[in-house]
């Protein structure tokens, strides 16, 4: 139980990867805050299921785009835990468009909740680490530095969100807090089976060097490695997930090849 | 103002079209052509205004805009008698 008697913050963890890497977590001893947003049932489903798993759950409602909202949340924190080990940065929403097509609504929307939420809970979690060091990891994705279909806007706020990764992993290492970020190649969750639905995405199974789609226990794994001790020197990166597919863009791979 | 009225401007500011376009009959999605950023933003406005929350889960069986209105409306009332 590496995780024994600390205390989680997992942002979108109602339901996929964020859901996964509570889960996770839950089961290396840690106490869990899941935040949702618009999902309460499958909020409070997480919750039960690490309690099942024989950790604390508490759930807090907000959206993270909303600085009062998030303030909110880290209030309500403070006054009923006082302190925070782990901050996972994993909400995200976005407008699936083209650049020409992203209007400010679209931009302030993503960038908010993408971007911006991590700055303010860095922040808000980095006062509640004091004197007692923590991790904070941000689930981030390949459309930072690659061009995907329809992802303009959530690639930016991603590139930002890793930018700001590194920025923090410098000022807050003398705090004895480790800050990185996993980025994760399309993950089989309900928002990939929508963009696959809609034609905005291939189906890319076959495509994977490593033989299969990554799943959101693949990031929640990565996630907890972060968290441990053992990763103590790795501070401001980027981990890619992606069984491959990045550095191997002109490889096609036959199902037969990759046995 | 009626909650219903209240709701009217909310959507009418996100959406940028005339409240007089707002029926109860019509649906935000195909009759005012709101898209999904639209929505969520309008819950999220009649959630502050009223103090309310609308699970996703809710939302997900609104048929018209009267569907999200009597929603709001019961809720409401229901927050006035607590
Ligand atoms: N799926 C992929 O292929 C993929 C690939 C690479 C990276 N990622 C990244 O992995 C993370 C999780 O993605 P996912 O696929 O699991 O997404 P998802 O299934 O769409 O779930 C998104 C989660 O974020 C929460 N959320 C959204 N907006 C929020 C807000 N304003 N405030 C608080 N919570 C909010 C949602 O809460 P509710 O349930 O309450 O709505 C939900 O729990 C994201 O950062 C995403 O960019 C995903």
């Amino acid at each position: 139980m590496p995780l024994k008697g600390k205390l989680t913050l997992v942002t979108g963890s109602g339901r996929g990867i964020g859901r996964a890497i509570a889960l996770k977590l839950a089961s290396q001893g840690s106490d869990i805050i899941v935040n949702f947003f618009r999902r309460r049932e499958a909020a409070e489903k997480t919750a039960k299921d690490i309690e099942a798993l024989g950790v604390k759950a508490e759930v807090i409602r907000a959206n993270v785009g909303d600085p009062a909202k998030l303030n909110e949340m880290f209030d309500t924190i403070a006054t009923k835990f006082g302190h925070l080990d782990i901050l996972i940065n994993n909400a995200a929403s976005g407008v699936g468009r083209s650049v020409l097509d992203v209007d400010i609504k679209a931009w302030d929307w993503t960038m908010n909740i993408n971007a911006r939420a991590f700055l303010l809970c860095a922040q808000r979690a980095a006062k509640l680490m004091e004197g007692r060091g923590g991790k904070m990891v941000s689930i981030t994705s390949l459309g930072s530095s690659f061009v995907l279909p329809s992802y303009a806007v959530v690639g930016i706020s991603k590139a930002a969100l890793e930018a700001l990764t590194r920025y923090l992993a410098i000022e807050l290492a003398p705090k004895g807090i480790c800050v990185n970020a996993v980025a994760a190649s399309a993950v089989e969750t309900e928002a990939l089976k929508f963009y696959i639905r809609e034609g905005l995405m291939k189906d890319i199974r076959q495509a994977t060097p490593a033989g299969r789609m990554v799943i959101p226990e693949d990031v929640a794994n990565v996630v907890a490695f972060l968290c441990s001790e053992e990763a103590f020197m790795i501070r401001g990166q980027t981990v890619v997930v992606d069984g491959g597919t990045s550095v191997a863009p002109f490889i096609t791979v036959e199902k037969e090849e990759r046995r | 103002m009626s909650v219903e009225e209240e709701m009217k401007e909310i959507v009418a500011q996100i959406v940028h079209v005339d409240k007089s376009v707002l029926t109860r009959e019509g649906s935000l999605r195909k009759d005012i052509k709101a898209d999904s950023l639209d929505i969520v933003q309008a819950m999220v406005a009649v959630e502050d205004k009223f103090d309310i929350e609308i699970p996703d889960e809710e939302a997900q069986k609104f048929q018209n805009f009267g569907d999200f209105i009597n929603y709001v409306e019961r809720r409401v009332a229901e927050k006035e008698k607590v």
